[in-house]
């Protein structure tokens, strides 16, 4: 009992220490910038978070052998919270605690980045491009957060509309995800369809991991729809788009950003053949690409020995908007100042052909269009611009 | 009624994969009374292993397939000689958390693998379609079907006429008894678990052309629960016979009840089964040694 | 099929050392369990920094209620449960909705953890008669069947978006730093032993070790067994639901898959790490279960190459360290020397 009384007692002291050294600018030191990523990768959408690591490292590291941002080499700091916003919390308290990192970017998934975002805005780091749908992700507007991603809801409508009036549609129907990410298409195609005065004629909606889809599908073909838009991810679009062709239904389907994947007309082959997808950024195909993108492709297979995708190139941009936003920001690097860089930069169209993101002090959502692609000869086709 | 059809025949074919995952659960438990949590992960192993030996090892899928059953086979002996083995005569927990350590770890394993764990595969057979008179039917369903179909065929002989299979099945009726026969009860759980084990990359090979490979295609085991237990828990053609109800209701339901009813349905029946049924749909009880 | 010589197994460890403890002794082992968990919390304080090692034993608390439900379940009544996660879940959304309805905090708690009760009782009817391995079957369908129920009744539980929760408060008090919400936590955990250790001391705790021991011979002494598994899971799913209303509060989002298969088996290994048969086991259980996949992850920090970046390294660790824990250590950390 008294060894026990002594340990507490050193261990009070030295918790009292620990409360005086603190750092000027959290995760900002002279030589190293702090950057936390709370992340999937064991998760249900670690198909997503390896490559969006991947694609932030690779730029990360030619940043720093570049000699970094004002001399300072950047650090990123991977959580895996696996969709689980339990270990969302305690990744994100331990990146703000004992890592001290200077801002978090594309944290993983919508119930991780709900449970996080409040620890990371209250202990005032920058809450930067999280891959979530959810609107409180820019909305309403506060100084640290900022989302470049287009939401479902916004490109959505924009894509319906645009694909109705276009193919002159009567009956659009709806084939959802039943989780966060279904819902937000669904608004958003209701939206689209609402501006039109038309209504969905039928929606009908599978469980995350559904092995069939063919009751669905039935249930879709029995309403006559002659358009079915796919709230889906790769493997439920492959489904669907197999299972109409095999009862014999020639409908055309639209998938949203989630299933715009070459892995989609990969699995798919013939049966793909004609889906629509709403792409916001191309995939980056080695056939066919421009020589800065074909070298950038050879890199990313040379790193990490894997083809990169829309995701790679997505984790990538976002990497390279931290590094340009940093280093226009000066060598005295706050979040403040930070963010409004931010707010002022500009970030033109690029070489993997990804939309212009543009931030102001009044609107921290950078991007909100999407634009039309086709599966023609088993690759995604642009077929449009961006919709505005 | 067509479309009914279509969808029938659907829900027949993947009510086949749930009934020969049950299948393999009902195996492992009758004949070594072990709680196996770990049948979606040896499924997803073996579509994992299918590919590895036929697209990265360059082996015909004829010879792939066969050469990664017997490799999860293997797999499934191997783990009873080091580790199940020493889950025998405890209570079902032990089993049940020791199987989902491991298919822990067997998850781990393939997700390690940088192409595994970004990646979905189609293993290239049965992608076209048959047509029956006005119905449609997806050849990779008939494959399934067909494969379900020859496989019971096979069991139900090795379990009749083989000098292990009947030794197994006095061991599973019986452990005690079969040991003073003078059957090898060790190897007989050792062979009962290479089965069980097989018999899961079996459902996971047929799976493949239908869901693809991937990391979380072993989830669909969670539907053989209800098949197992509306199949009485104790009965292999119960199993298999539950699987196929299942599958069936599942989609019939999926066309016909509200949003929604298609996922709780396996769920409340297997509820229901157990209030109704206590004795078990097939006849036989298991109760006690519960702890 | 079943053996006989199985049921009996273990009976050589089932002293129930908190009624055979004396009065002063048992005092004297209170202390001591509170000074090591004092020092445990002191060093974490000191090593981790203060409000990440509060964060800490928020969860670790937290965690602590929802295993001593699987405690009372698993190790005092012998029974199987394989979806308690279900049991929290229910909590955290009654919690949310009353909260939102404006109910107190503090006095929906009580009320969180009686709908926690509700679903124990539900899910365990269907196999009250027949025990064993069927409370394993009948809990798991039902915490699938109300994963499902979450995500479709929209209405109430905005499905599979999500509900927001507010901070906990009591009467203009409001629980939003590391500090408070560890404390309010530990209370509830002092609480929630306090009644537990209570109830194992009375009749229906020694019906619940009859039940275990010997179902037979517990009917046999006038302890009618169903009855007795009822209560268990009563008790057990309720304590959950007031782990799952308290988790909302510190979470402040709930979604239904948060609460899926996976969570109900880190509850179970949480009362098979620390040793299923003492309520001292969840605390234990607790704090590997949150603490191991730091643990492993700080471990991974320290290995040199990329193959340690691998996205499957972490659960193969962690389901290497379940295989060992349960091989090496079948009694669990808690058990009595």
């Amino acid at each position: 009992m008294k060894t026990i009384s002594l340990l507490a007692l050193a261990l009070c002291a030295s918790v009292a220490s620990h409360a005086l050294h603190a750092a000027d600018v959290a995760g900002v030191s002279a030589s190293e910038i702090v950057v936390g990523h709370i992340s999937d990768l064991s998760g249900p959408i670690a198909m997503l978070g390896i490559p969006v690591r991947d694609g932030m490292l690779m730029r990360f590291d030619e940043a720093n052998a570049a000699g970094g941002v004002h001399g300072r080499q950047l650090r990123l700091v991977v959580e895996d919270a696996a969709y689980d916003p339990k270990r969302g919390v305690l990744a994100a308290r331990k990146l703000v605690q004992r890592d001290q990192a200077f801002a978090f970017i594309a944290t993983m998934g919508t119930p991780v980045v709900m449970a996080t975002m409040p620890v990371v805005l209250d202990a005032g780091r920058l809450h930067l491009f999280p891959f979530s749908p959810h609107e409180a992700t820019y909305a309403p507007l506060h100084p640290l957060k900022f989302q470049n991603f287009a939401p479902y809801q916004d490109y959505m409508e924009a894509a319906t509309r645009h694909m109705v009036e276009r193919g002159n549609y009567q009956r659009t129907c709806l084939l959802y995800q039943d989780d966060d990410y279904g819902l937000e298409v669904m608004k958003g195609v209701e939206a689209g369809l609402g501006k039109l005065e038309r209504k969905l004629v039928e929606r009908t909606g599978y469980k995350r991991g559904a092995t069939d889809l063919s009751s669905q599908v039935a249930r879709l073909r029995a309403a006559e729809c002659d358009l079915v838009v796919l709230a889906t991810v790769v493997r439920e679009t492959v489904a669907a788009m197999t299972e109409a062709r095999r009862i014999g239904w020639k409908v055309d389907m639209l998938v949203t950003a989630s299933g715009y994947s070459a892995q989609t007309h990969e699995l798919g082959g013939e049966a793909v053949e004609g889906l629509y997808g709403v792409s916001v950024l191309p995939h980056p195909y080695a056939a066919g690409a421009n020589a800065q993108l074909g070298a950038w492709i050879e890199r990313y297979r040379a790193r990490f020995g894997a083809e990169p995708n829309v995701w790679s190139v997505m984790g990538y941009t976002l990497a390279d908007m931290f590094v340009r936003t940093a280093d226009a920001s000066g060598r005295e690097l706050t979040p403040t100042v930070f963010a409004r860089t931010l707010e002022n930069l500009e970030f033109s169209r690029d070489y993997f052909g990804s939309p212009a993101y543009r931030f102001s002090a009044e609107d921290h959502l950078g991007n909100r269009h999407g634009r039309l692609a086709q599966i023609r000869d088993g690759r995604w086709e642009l077929i449009t611009d961006y919709l505005r | 009624m067509l479309s009914l059809l279509q969808v029938l025949s659907s829900g027949i074919a993947i009510g086949c994969v749930y009934g020969l995952v049950a299948l393999s659960f009902v195996l492992i438990y009758k004949a070594t009374a072990t709680v196996s949590f770990m049948q979606g992960d040896l499924l997803m192993v073996g579509g994992f292993a299918g590919l590895a030996l036929h697209l990265a090892a360059g082996w015909p899928l004829a010879f792939a397939v066969l050469g990664a059953v017997l490799a999860v086979a293997l797999l499934g002996a191997g783990l009873e000689r080091v580790v199940l083995r020493r889950a025998l005569g405890q209570p079902h927990l032990v089993a049940v958390l020791l199987t989902f350590g491991l298919g822990m770890m067997l998850r781990g394993g393939v997700a390690s693998v940088p192409a595994a764990a970004q990646d979905m595969y189609r293993l290239p057979f049965a992608t076209d379609t048959v047509a029956l008179g006005a119905l449609v039917v997806a050849a990779s369903h008939l494959w399934v079907v067909c494969a379900t179909v020859v496989l019971m065929l096979l069991l139900a002989a090795f379990f009749h006429f083989s000098r292990a299979g009947l030794a197994l099945r006095a061991c599973a009726e019986d452990a005690r008894m079969a040991a003073l026969m003078g059957v090898p009860v060790a190897r007989m759980h050792t062979l009962a678990w290479a089965l069980g084990a097989g018999l899961a990359a079996v459902a996971g090979l047929l799976l493949a052309p239908i869901t693809f490979v991937h990391l979380n295609m072993g989830f669909i085991a969670l539907k053989a629960f209800p098949a197992a237990v509306l199949g009485g828990l104790s009965s292999l053609p119960g199993a298999l016979a539950g699987g196929i109800f299942i599958g069936v209701v599942e989609a019939m339901a999926g066309l016909l009840l509200p949003e929604g009813a298609k996922d709780v349905v396996p769920y409340v029946l297997l509820m229901a089964a157990l209030l109704l049924f206590p004795q078990g749909l097939g006849g036989g009880r298991l109760g006690g040694g519960g702890r | 099929m079943t053996d006989p010589g199985r049921v009996s197994s273990r009976t050589e460890s089932t002293r129930v050392p908190v009624a055979r403890a004396g009065n002063a002794g048992h005092w004297r082992r209170h202390g001591r369990a509170l000074a090591t968990w004092g020092v445990l919390l002191m060093a974490a304080l000191a090593w981790l920094g203060a409000e990440f090692a509060l964060g800490q034993a928020t969860l670790v608390a937290t965690y602590t209620i929802a295993g001593l439900g699987v405690i009372i379940i698993v190790g005092q009544a012998g029974q199987i449960v394989l979806g308690q996660g279900a049991f929290v879940a229910l909590g955290a959304y009654a919690q949310a909705l009353l909260v939102h309805a404006g109910v107190p905090a503090l006095a929906a708690l009580p009320l969180a953890a009686a709908v926690g009760a509700l679903g124990g009782a539900l899910a365990s009817l269907p196999a009250g008669r027949l025990g064993g391995l069927y409370f394993g079957m009948s809990t798991l369908a039902f915490a699938l069947i109300v994963e499902e129920g979450l995500v479709r009744w929209e209405s109430l539980t905005q499905g599979a978006a999500g509900m927001l929760v507010p901070a906990f408060a009591l009467g203009g008090w409001r629980a939003d730093t590391p500090l408070a919400q560890a404390g309010v936590s530990l209370a509830a955990v002092l609480v929630a032993f306090g009644l537990c250790a209570r109830l194992l001391r009375s009749r229906i705790g020694r019906a619940w070790q009859a039940v275990r021991e010997d179902e037979a011979a517990a009917a046999a002494c006038g302890i009618a067994p169903a009855a007795a598994k009822l209560r268990a899971f009563v008790v057990g799913g309720s304590l959950s639901g007031l782990a799952g209303g308290l988790y909302a509060h510190w979470i402040g989002f709930i979604s239904p898959e948060q609460f899926g298969l996976v969570f109900s088996f880190e509850l179970l290994m949480l009362a098979f790490i620390g040793g299923a048969r003492q309520l001292a086991g969840a605390a234990w259980g607790a704090l590997v279960v949150v603490a191991m996949p730091q643990a492993i992850a700080v471990l991974r920090d320290t290995l040199p190459g990329d193959w340690a970046r691998a996205a499957g390294l972490e659960l193969v660790l962690f389901g290497a360290v379940i295989v060992a824990v349960i091989l090496l250590r079948p009694q669990g950390l808690a058990r009595a020397p």
